[in-house]
């Protein structure tokens, strides 16, 4: 068990680059943007009503988002672009 | 030409005047002079006036030369002054331009503010403090209707009130930290607890480690389920309620993550965790589970590991609804050498406006000379939204319907022994140690049913969702006879129990997450 541990540690280091995953979508374009926005809006009833009813996105600002979506990224271990592209969506919502 | 000059031009004309007067005087007979002697003295009356005139005019003179000279000195003063003025204002000028060159220097040299933020990971200007959470109040009603060898037992009736306040803060954009203190107040006094308290670090898109007090990520109850407005129900299933098969909490480390293996929505996620590992309230078997466990706890003198590995196969794009299944283990050592060896596998499944999820857990421990510790545990629920519904009763009535979820769920456990202590000292879960036996808590109905070696129970639910996580739930809960087994005392002693009284239960719970 330990051994697999570090093994995943080492492989998860090795897939992607140390970054932090929300600043990329700071450099984005506009049509990339809205390109992400459809992707959350697609995504969002599927995922965010997988554990509890989907929260809109007119509930919090976006600030507020900004930490919520690393919540719910962690718990549900949904993929990043994934998680983006929802966190893109519920910005728009205020 | 100036006054100046045209007064000296007199003074030259009068003095020649004087020289041919006085040469005339000389040279001209006697008899001439007595005629002209008149004339001589009128000029010469004339030439007097002249002079006085002259001086006159040269005083005058003077004294605009003395005022002249006077605003020159004025002016040169004043033109000092300006010169030593505009002396300071060139120097300031200079020293502001060296200023600025050395600041521009100073700017080229080093990383710029938006270099540095970037250098950093935005790390600046991001922070975001939030208070979100959960809190509720609900009334129990409980007939315990039957007792379990000797266990005292009353009808219970009771009001509770439960807010969980959960603070995230977010210093930058991969980083989190995430700390929710329960607190409740019921029918023995209030109670407050450290539920979670850990920070999430978003390394890249793969990999997030978590570090601190984390609910067990086993299974998905405890982690995804567990709160208020969560939960469907007002109650825990049986496996996660007073007799769990798996700690609900861990303290350590863990690394997760989740990625997309086929089309969109088919995703793949794995946790790993290492941790304290399990404790018991007593080394006998039957005994509770423990909460997260210091390091230095006697019971384990070795570390809990855990692994859990989602899959999703569903597409999200063929619109069949959306699919988890999961299976989980979590081993530990506990009282030195002995293990607990535990795993289970779950399933959720919604489409539109049904949702149904179950799990099953399974755990064992050695008991050092006696006989070992084998649980059981397990739940499957079903609840439909009847949001798409139209009655034939107008529209008042149909506003009303078409916020309800009715829900059923069955769930059990099975153990052979129960620690009679520990029905003294239960507490819920997530509880800060308020609940004592059977009077009901958060979570729980207080039924004696529960503590039964093998416990059955159905409960059957009416939501009326006000908003998505406001909610006001109804529960009522059926314990099912079935087979007795053992209950064991602290000091060993064991006594038979009967079958599982057959006991009914009413919740009521208003709660929203905030
Ligand atoms: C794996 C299950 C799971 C999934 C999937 C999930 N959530 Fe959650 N969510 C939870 C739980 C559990 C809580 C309660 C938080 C707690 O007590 O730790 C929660 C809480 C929240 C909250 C309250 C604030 C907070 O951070 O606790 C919001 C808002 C929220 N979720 C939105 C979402 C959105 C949006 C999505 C879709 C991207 C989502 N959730 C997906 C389990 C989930």
């Amino acid at each position: 068990m330990r051994k697999l541990l570090f093994a995943l540690l080492f492989a998860g280091l090795a897939l992607g680059p140390f970054c932090g995953p929300a600043s990329a979508a700071d450099q984005m374009s506009k049509a990339e943007k809205g390109k992400l926005f459809l992707l959350g809006a697609q995504l969002w009833p599927t995922y965010c009503n997988q554990c509890h009813n989907a929260r809109p996105g007119s509930e919090f600002s976006p600030q507020e988002w900004d930490a919520i979506m690393i919540h719910m990224r962690t718990l549900s271990n949904m993929p990043a672009k994934d998680a983006r592209a929802i966190q893109e969506y519920l910005k728009g919502g205020r | 030409m100036s006054p100046i000059k045209v007064r000296m031009g007199l003074l030259a004309r009068a003095a020649l005047t004087v020289v041919i007067l006085a040469i005339a005087t000389v040279t001209v007979a006697p008899q001439a002079l007595a005629d002209d002697a008149a004339a001589q003295a009128k000029a010469l009356k004339r030439v007097e006036r002249e002079l006085r005139q002259l001086r006159a005019d040269r005083a005058h003179d003077r004294k605009v030369i003395e005022q002249l000279k006077q605003t020159v000195d004025q002016m040169e003063g004043q033109a000092a002054q300006l010169k030593s003025a505009n002396e300071q204002v060139k120097s300031a000028q200079t020293k502001t331009a060296q200023q600025v060159s050395e600041i521009q220097g100073r700017v080229n040299s080093g990383p710029s503010p938006r270099q540095f933020s970037q250098a950093f990971g935005s790390y600046f200007g991001t922070h975001t403090f939030e208070i979100t959470g959960a809190a509720g109040v609900d009334y129990i009603y409980d007939q315990q209707s039957g007792a379990l060898n000797g266990l005292p037992h009353q009808s219970q009736n009771t009001f509770l009130a439960d807010w969980e306040p959960m603070i995230l803060y977010r210093p930058t954009d991969w980083i989190l930290f995430e700390g929710v203190i329960s607190t409740a107040f019921g029918a023995t006094g209030t109670g407050a607890d450290l539920s979670t308290a850990d920070f999430q670090l978003q390394l890249n898109d793969y990999l997030t480690v978590v570090g601190g007090l984390f609910d067990q990520p086993f299974g998905d109850w405890y982690e995804a389920q567990s709160p208020m407005w969560v939960n469907r129900f007002v109650s825990a299933p049986l496996p996660f309620g007073v007799d769990p098969v798996v700690p609900p909490g861990e303290m350590g480390v863990q690394l997760r993550g989740g990625l997309q293996w086929g089309a969109l929505g088919q995703d793949f996620d794995y946790t790993t965790w290492v941790g304290d590992g399990a404790g018991y309230s007593e080394p006998v078997a039957g005994a509770a589970v423990g909460s997260p466990n210091p390091v230095a706890f006697t019971q384990t003198n070795g570390k809990g590991y855990g692994a859990r590995l989602r899959i999703y196969p569903l597409p999200v794009d063929a619109n069949w609804g959306r699919l988890e299944l999961g299976a989980s283990t979590y081993d530990s050592k506990w009282l030195d050498g002995s293990w607990y060896n535990s795993w289970g596998v779950d399933y959720n499944y919604f489409i539109g406006h049904l949702q149904t999820r179950g799990e099953w857990t399974q755990a064992y421990r050695d008991i050092p000379g006696g006989p070992s510790d084998n649980r059981q545990g397990w739940y499957v629920q079903a609840g439909y939204y009847l949001s798409g519904v139209h009655l034939p009763f107008g529209p008042e009535i149909n506003k009303v319907v078409q916020r309800l979820e009715p829900l059923i769920r069955y769930s059990g456990v099975n153990q052979h022994f129960v620690a009679i202590d520990d029905i003294a000292a239960a507490t819920g879960v997530g509880m800060g140690g308020i609940q004592t036996g059977l009077v009901p808590d958060f979570g729980l109905n207080g039924s004696p049913a529960l503590y039964a070696p093998h416990s059955r129970e159905v409960a059957l639910g009416l939501d009326y969702w006000i908003a998505p996580s406001i909610v006001w739930q109804n529960e009522f809960d059926i314990e099912l006879p079935e087979a007795g087994g053992t209950f064991v005392a602290g000091d060993g002693t064991m006594t038979p129990v009967g079958a599982v009284p057959n006991d009914r239960a009413f919740l009521t719970q208003f709660t929203i997450g905030f």
